[in-house]
Formats: structure tokens, C-alpha cells, sequence
């Protein structure tokens, strides 16, 4: 058991929900309380569209009762195909609560329900357990989804084509991520075949052998699924992160490759994109070499987005990643061998004040993190990227930070944010702490400790005083 | 006014996003959040209220998840000490709360328990609060949460001195339970002559409800003796036998009893949300607490400075989905107002608690029970109202269909108590619908 002041991921339920309404046609009949629907609250607010969410509540009751109050799960899985006709998926979550309630769920679909056609089909995931992380679970569901549609084995296209597998809803500038890497395939003439899983649908979803390749822009949902595909179906794919020029050129080139295309064409093709839209090799030959000298970063998030930024910025901007880290603790591995290649201070953890103090003690010039960083950025005084999902507030126009266009994106973030001129920190440097007093700065939470300490130097500094005394400290606190 | 059961599944916030509300407005409570990960992430991603514009997100230091591991579940006693760790960091703190519902309990903590553990070992109360608490009604309100808080503060108003007094008067008082109930109301007698003290209870997501109450109940001639919440732990009122509790939201009833088993007298009449429901509300107060007073006058002054906002909110048609509780009061004043409401939804209505407000309720009222999202989203498109009021999960589709909506939660947050709080409430309307009339006249 732990003490935390805030998560990174939600349960398990949660991942599965996003990423069945980041597919068209696919229904959810989450099994719950009566009070853990939120999901279609947050739905409306974090897309900010009309849309309704396809899920329906099958609610977990105590006792059973005779009545058609829904509760029932048969009924209500009839329910949702009679109320929905057009869906072609029905998935069977259970939230946390009907896990720990130890009920046992056996359901089939009925063959056939009056007044509809074909019957759409049950997906229910077996591997749910309570302790579980939304990451995994959406990645397990998205292969599960997969293996249940793959029905036959659809022939090759005749001209290249792949499939790209990345983030769901919620992402940050998920759609654009996608919309961009799909001109890119575009323009060195290889077709999308399918979006997995934000605008899928299940059609797409059994015809995903036809692609000649898998490209990954978010290994952390698609892993699995590209695993099968590539063991059953012999479909090779690209894992490189599609972020900074030089890793979207990377990936450009391997699907030239695996597509056969023409080596020069496709060259032709990033070059013309190099001059056009991506801006951060760009942006990195304007500045000075100052702006970037002795500046350090320090990077929080889940897989894709931290590596990639990480190996974009130490590589191709020339700042120092003091510290990389991932909360996806079951990825640690793969994280910590990648980010090898850009930093020395990479690690795993999933506990955000254990972060803050990571973050922290880096000494960082800027922070790259998700929305549970901000705090510790504002604590420490320096710039903040919110880059890394998760992170709350969703624009209205949707930037992609993956392809070139993405670096351009980054480019622009990173010139507002290392602008602002470094500030010395101010007066003395090292003003001494009393014994007490540091015991007292001990038990601030990590992620306003930053900010308490420099208040208190600061007040003791009005008052005169050469150290920070208990006392001191704990009248700043007031 | 007809009730109908609709046996639907409502569009309901969770109680537990609450928390973050609750821990800004409490500012010496420590929240300690105990279950999985999936209600640390539903505390920390839904705000307080959910509006379309997602506040960014901030961490609050009074807000502790406690996130046990179903593989491996404390032993007793380890999530007090842990508590307790983190506690000590925590300065000004009065009360620790316990946020304890069912995956809690699956997971074998004893949430009670704990909490005593905690109480001992940091010489602070503790108690717990269990979300999904049974109640005698089914169903579920998001402010469920509010009123397990509220009813924790209850607990923890010093005792009344008076019935101390009486507690430890002769053993022989106590002999017969009518006797000494006979007696004991004989004793309080010459007390109440001087007027028994009021305690307002509720208001708590309203800065400043209680005072506006207060003063209404002061120019009245009755003086308020304390409110729950109050602004400290510490302020609490004395709250026992003899006291007067008046309360404020449609929704505490948790509260409600938990002031009623210490003894203390909870006034059965309106809310006092809109201008008759303020009056009465008032007037009743004012009577349990030994004043006659009559607030027709005040009333009637009221509804005419209301004149020219009554004359907008006219024929208008109004529909609540469902979802705080307020709905009923609010229905109640705007059917006086001349509005027309189609429909209340009442995802849990305790009819024995809401007794008073549901006769209040106009004839043509439909109150909903238990109603379904999709129902209700059906009956809104076929009636097409002026105004929905809308719980949060149904806003954005309602907006997308060109429903004109408000939240419940806006309600709130303006103030809808008192007689400043009915011109607040129509106000809100009346702003709601011109700027929509505003917006619709564009020509795009």
C-alpha cells in the first residue's frame, strides 16, 4: 500500500474505455457501481465534442431483485444491442469494484435479439484484475479486439499501404499525431490502410493484414497487438518514435524500405520536407549556441513521447537530459535501454512525488513532464512543456508534436519557453539551514518543498538573518 | 405533482469528486482517499465541477490517496501509521477524514478502525466516511460525499451543555423513557423561553450562504448560533439536545439524521432556496427557536422586486435532469416564479425528508424518480425546453443538439439562498437565455 498525492494512470477500466471509444462501432457495457460512471463526464469535457460515448452501465447491485431495473447483465447486453443497432463490438468491462466484489460473469451473446440482424460480437477480457494500469490493460484489449476480428486472411494490397498504430482519445493532439504521419506516408507514396485504434472501425480491424506494415507511433497501446500481427501474419513493423526530424526521417526510411520503394525518391521527399515544415533543425542552427549550452532538461512521462523528445532534444538541439523517466513501470526495461542513448539519468517510477524529488534533484532549466509536473516546475521557478500525456486541457485546434510538422510544434515550445534568460539564483548562494529547520522543510510535500525553501530564504533574508532558523521557516509558512 | 419511478440509470457525478471541493472549502481537514488506483484517479481527474472548460489540473496537499495493492492488502493498523507519517507533515491540520467506500472494504480495510487508530496515535479526530453509504432511499446523488462530511462534522460539534446537565441530572429522571423525555423537555422549558440556539446546517459549496441566512435570520429576531461547516474545526457549534438545526440543502440527510440521534431538533420545512421557500424556511426556524414572526410581508416585498426578472422567466420551459439534489427547491420556486417545468429528475428522492418540499412542488410538476440518461435526452428532444438544467455527463450532448443548459452547479456557485439568492437564481436565467438570444441572432 502506498501513500501517493496523485496518480498517472487510472485502473485498468479506464484504459479499456478509452480505447473503445477511440473505435467506431465498438460498445461498452461496463459492469459497475452505480457511482464510477465518470467516464462519459470526462468524455464531454476532455473531447468537447456532442458525441455521446458508447458506454452503457450494467449496475452492480446487492442482492438480486425480480425487477427490469437494469443490474441484470444478460438483459442489459440485449438492451445495448436492441438500443444500438449499429454496433458491431460489444466489449465487457468490469470496473474495480465488480473485480473486488468477486462476482462471477459468465455471458453470451444471444443469438439472435428481436428486431435486429446479425447479432454483433462479444469481446469480454478474461485477464481484468483490480491491481491493474489503464496502459496495459488498453494494450491487451486493442490485441484482444484484433484476434477476435481477424476471421480470415485478408490478401496483401497490390500497392504499398501499412497501418498505424497510436495513441487513443485523449491523447495530446492524438487525431493530429495521426493526420500527420498519414501525409507523410502520403507523400512518399505509401497508403494508410487503417488508423488502430483512434477511428477505427471494425471493419478496419480484420482487415489489418492487407497493410505491408505496422508503423508504431505509440508502442505503448499497440505493442502487443503488432507482436501478433507480425508473429501470425508475418508483418513486419517500425518501433522508432516519430518525433525531432532525424526520428521521423528514421521511420520514413524504414517503410521505404519494407515497402520497396525507392531509396533516392524517398530521400528526395524528407529533404523537400526539411526545407518546408521541419523547423527544429531549423530553429537549432538560428540560436545561438548559448541559448542551448549548459542547459539542462529533465523529462517525466509515458514511453514514446519521453524518448522521443529526449534523443530529439539532446541529439538535434543540443541540451543536456539530466533525467528521463517513465511511470510505465511494466515497460521499465525496454525505457531504461533506449534512454541510455541520450541520458544517464533515466529511470521508472510511478509514485509523482517520488518524481518531484527525481526532478529536483536533477537541477533541471526546464521540465518536459505531464499535467502532475506543472506543480513541481512552479515550485522549482523554472519553464514547463506539458508534453507528455497524461495532461488536462484540450485545445481546440489540435497540434501534432510527432513528423515534421511536430517538430515545428516543438521548435515553437521550446523557443517560448528558453527565451527567458536564466535567472542567477538571486543573493547568496547556499544560505545555511539550521538543524531544525531542515528537519521542519522535511515534511513539506516534495512538490511545494522547492517553493518553501526559497520563501524562507527569502523571509530570512528581510529579516536580516544569515541562516534559515525553525523559526524562520515556519513564519514563511504562514 | 405526479411521481413516476423510471428504474432508469441517471447521469450522475460520482460523489467522490467532491473531494477536491470539499478540501478547499474545509481548510483543516486532511482528505485521505482509501481504496484503488481507480478512485485516486477519479478524485484527480474530475475537478470539483466539471464545466466544459477543464480547469488545469492542481494539486491540493489536503488530498492523500491511499492506493492499496489487491494483491497485497495492509495489515491493521499499517494504513494509520502511514497516515499518521504523513500527517505530521501537515500543519493546521484539525480532522482526518477517511474516504472509504466499497472497494475499501472488499479489500478488508476497516476504515472505522483506522480511523481510531489514527485519532489515538495523533491526538487529532479522525473519522471515516464512507461515499457509497447506505442510505434507506437507492440511488445516488453527487453530493453524497458532501453530506457523509457534513454528518462527520456533526459528530464532531462539542456536545450542548444543557443536556450534559441533563445526562448527568438524578438517576432517578431516567427511570421510565417517557418520563424522562416528559421531564427533560420540562426542564428546557424556561431555557427555550430565552430562545433555543440555531444552527444552520449546509451551504457548504456556497462561500458566505450561511451568513446571508443568518442575517435573515437575525432580522427576524433570531440569533444564529453557529453553522456547519464552520470556518475551523475548532468554531464549531455546540450541537445536542435543544438545539435547533435548520437545514439548508435538500440533500443531507445523512447529516440531517446524525444531528437528530444527538437529540438536537432538525426543522421539517422548505429550503431556503427561492422567495417562499426563504420565508417559510424563516418562519419556522424562528418558531422551533421560540419566535413567532411572520415573513409574509418580507416575502411579498420580495416577489415585487422580482417584477421585471418574473416577467422574463414567464411560460418559460424548464427541465432538470437530475443530479444534486437542488433540483426539487429550485423547481418548486421557479414553478412560482411562472416558469413551467417539465420534468425534475430525482436520481435518489427521500420522500420522507423532502415531505414538505414535494407538497410545495406545483400540481403540474412531473417528478421523475430514478430516471434514465436516455430517456430523459429523448423527452428533452421532444419537448425542446427553453432551459435544461443539466447534470455535467449530459451537457455537452444536450449543447451539441442545441439545448440551451445549465448546470446545477452553477446554481451553487451563484448563491441560491435567501431572498438575494431567488433574484440570483433568476438572474442566472435570464443571463443564460439573452446570451443565447444574442448568440442565435448572429448571422454566421
Amino acid at each position: 500500500m502506498k501513500l501517493l498525492r496523485g496518480v498517472y494512470e487510472g485502473p485498468q477500466s479506464f484504459g479499456t474505455l478509452k480505447l473503445a471509444a477511440s473505435i467506431r462501432g465498438a460498445h461498452v457495457l461496463l459492469r459497475a457501481l452505480p457511482g464510477e460512471t465518470y467516464f462519459r463526464t470526462l468524455y464531454g469535457v476532455r473531447e468537447r465534442t456532442g458525441a455521446t460515448v458508447p458506454v452503457t452501465l450494467s449496475p452492480l447491485r446487492e442482492g438480486s431483485d425480480d425487477s427490469m431495473a437494469p443490474g441484470d447483465l444478460a438483459r442489459d447486453l440485449s438492451r445495448v444491442v436492441r438500443r444500438h443497432p449499429k454496433t458491431e463490438i460489444v466489449i465487457l468491462v468490469r470496473s474495480e469494484a465488480s473485480l473486488l466484489s468477486g462476482e462471477s460473469i459468465s455471458v453470451t451473446m444471444p443469438s439472435e435479439i428481436e428486431g435486429t440482424g446479425r447479432p454483433p460480437l462479444l469481446v469480454t477480457l478474461p485477464w481484468e484484475e483490480p491491481g491493474m494500469r489503464e496502459t496495459e490493460a488498453a494494450e491487451l484489449a486493442l490485441e484482444d479486439l484484433i484476434r477476435a476480428r481477424m476471421l480470415d486472411r485478408p490478401e496483401r494490397s497490390p500497392y504499398p499501404t501499412v497501418n498505424l498504430f497510436g495513441p487513443p482519445i485523449f491523447g495530446p493532439g492524438a487525431e493530429a499525431e495521426y493526420a500527420e504521419a498519414e501525409r507523410l506516408l502520403d507523400m512518399v507514396g505509401v497508403e494508410v490502410n487503417a488508423r488502430v485504434p483512434l477511428g477505427a472501425n471494425p471493419v478496419d480491424l480484420g482487415r489489418l493484414p492487407r497493410a505491408w506494415a505496422n508503423v508504431l507511433l505509440y508502442r505503448e497501446i499497440g505493442e502487443s497487438a503488432t507482436l501478433y500481427l507480425q508473429d501470425e501474419h508475418g508483418m513486419p513493423r517500425v518501433t522508432t518514435p516519430m518525433i525531432g526530424a532525424a526520428g521521423t526521417g528514421s521511420v520514413l526510411k524504414s517503410v521505404g524500405e519494407l515497402c520497396q520503394l525507392d531509396p533516392k525518391s524517398v530521400q528526395r521527399t524528407i529533404w523537400a520536407e526539411l526545407a518546408r515544415t521541419a523547423k527544429l533543425p531549423w530553429y537549432a542552427r538560428l540560436e545561438p549556441p548559448e541559448t542551448f549550452q549548459n542547459r539542462r532538461v529533465a523529462i517525466c512521462g509515458d514511453f514514446t513521447y519521453p524518448l522521443g523528445l529526449g534523443y530529439a532534444l539532446a541529439h538535434e538541439v543540443g541540451l543536456e537530459i539530466v533525467a528521463c523517466g517513465t511511470y510505465l513501470t511494466h515497460l521499465a526495461r525496454d525505457f531504461i535501454f533506449h534512454a541510455h542513448t541520450f541520458t544517464e539519468g533515466a529511470f521508472v517510477e510511478e509514485d509523482p512525488d517520488e518524481v518531484a524529488a527525481r526532478l529536483e534533484a536533477a537541477k533541471p532549466d526546464l521540465i518536459v513532464g505531464t499535467h502532475l509536473e506543472a506543480d513541481v516546475a512552479d515550485s522549482l521557478e523554472v519553464p514547463f512543456l506539458p508534453l507528455c500525456p497524461p495532461v488536462t486541457g484540450r485545445p481546440f485546434v489540435e497540434r501534432p508534436l510527432m513528423g515534421y510538422a511536430g517538430s515545428s510544434v516543438l521548435a515553437d515550445a521550446l523557443d517560448t519557453a528558453l527565451r527567458e534568460k536564466r535567472i542567477e539564483s538571486t543573493g547568496e548562494a547556499g544560505m545555511q539551514w539550521t538543524d531544525g529547520a531542515l528537519q521542519e522543510a522535511a515534511t513539506v510535500p516534495l512538490f511545494l518543498r522547492a517553493r518553501a525553501r526559497r520563501l524562507a530564504e527569502e523571509h530570512a533574508r528581510t529579516q536580516g538573518s544569515g541562516e534559515v532558523t525553525r523559526e524562520i521557516f515556519l513564519e514563511s509558512r504562514l | 405533482m405526479t411521481i413516476l419511478n423510471e428504474s432508469g440509470i441517471p447521469d450522475v457525478l460520482p460523489p467522490l469528486h467532491a473531494v477536491n471541493g470539499l478540501a478547499e472549502r474545509l481548510s483543516d481537514v486532511l482528505f485521505v482517499v482509501v481504496g484503488t488506483q481507480a478512485e485516486a484517479h477519479l478524485v484527480q481527474t474530475l475537478p470539483a465541477a466539471p464545466s466544459p472548460n477543464l480547469p488545469p489540473f492542481r494539486r491540493n496537499q489536503r488530498v492523500i490517496f491511499a492506493v492499496i495493492d489487491p494483491d497485497d492488502p495492509p495489515q491493521q493498523g499499517v494504513l494509520a501509521s502511514r497516515i499518521v507519517e504523513s500527517a505530521a507533515g501537515l500543519r493546521g491540520t484539525k480532522l482526518v477524514l477517511l474516504v472509504a467506500g466499497r472497494t475499501a472494504e472488499a479489500l478488508g480495510v476497516d476504515a472505522a478502525f483506522e480511523a481510531t487508530l489514527v485519532a489515538r496515535k495523533l491526538g487529532l479526530p479522525a473519522e471515516a466516511v464512507n461515499p457509497e453509504a447506505p442510505r434507506e432511499v437507492p440511488g445516488v446523488l453527487s453530493t453524497d460525499l458532501e453530506d457523509g462530511v457534513l454528518a462527520a462534522l456533526v459528530h464532531r460539534c462539542p456536545k450542548r451543555r444543557t443536556s450534559d446537565l441533563v445526562e448527568t441530572a438524578s438517576p432517578a429522571k431516567r427511570g421510565g423513557l417517557l418520563l424522562g423525555g416528559l421531564l427533560g423537555r420540562g426542564t428546557e422549558a424556561p431555557d427555550s423561553g430565552d430562545g433555543r440556539p440555531v444552527v444552520l446546517l449546509g451551504g457548504i459549496l456556497t462561500p458566505g450562504a450561511t451568513r446571508g441566512i443568518a442575517t435573515e435570520l437575525l432580522r427576524a429576531g433570531v440569533e444564529v448560533a453557529g453553522t456547519v461547516p464552520e470556518t475551523g474545526i475548532e468554531e464549531l457549534p455546540p450541537l445536542g439536545e435543544g438545539t435547533v438545526v435548520a437545514v439548508m440543502d435538500p440533500n443531507l440527510t445523512l447529516a440531517a439524521s446524525a444531528a437528530e440521534k444527538r437529540g438536537a431538533t432538525v426543522v421539517k420545512t422548505l429550503m431556503p432556496v427561492g422567495v417562499d421557500g426563504t420565508a417559510r424556511f424563516v418562519q419556522d426556524v424562528a418558531e422551533e427557536a421560540g419566535t413567532r414572526t411572520s415573513e409574509v410581508v418580507r416575502a411579498r416585498s420580495a416577489w415585487e422586486d422580482l417584477g421585471v426578472l418574473r416577467n422574463r422567466i414567464r411560460g418559460k420551459r424548464i427541465f432538470f435532469t437530475g443530479d444534486t439534489g437542488l433540483e426539487i427547491p429550485l423547481a418548486r420556486f421557479l414553478v412560482d416564479a411562472g416558469a413551467v417545468v417539465l420534468e425534475v429528475g430525482a436520481p435518489r428522492l427521500d420522500r420522507r425528508f423532502l415531505s414538505v418540499e414535494l407538497q410545495a412542488l406545483g400540481p403540474d410538476v412531473d417528478v421523475v424518480v430514478s430516471p434514465d440518461y436516455r430517456g430523459q435526452t429523448n423527452r428533452i428532444e421532444e419537448s425542446r425546453p427553453d432551459v435544461v438544467i443539466s447534470s455535467p455527463g449530459l451537457q455537452l450532448p444536450l449543447v451539441a443538439r442545441g439545448h440551451l443548459c445549465r448546470s446545477p452547479q452553477d446554481f451553487l456557485e451563484a448563491g441560491p439562498y435567501g431572498y438575494g439568492g431567488a433574484r440570483r437564481i433568476l438572474e442566472l436565467l435570464v443571463r443564460t437565455m439573452e446570451r443565447a438570444e444574442t448568440l442565435d441572432s448572429m448571422n454566421l
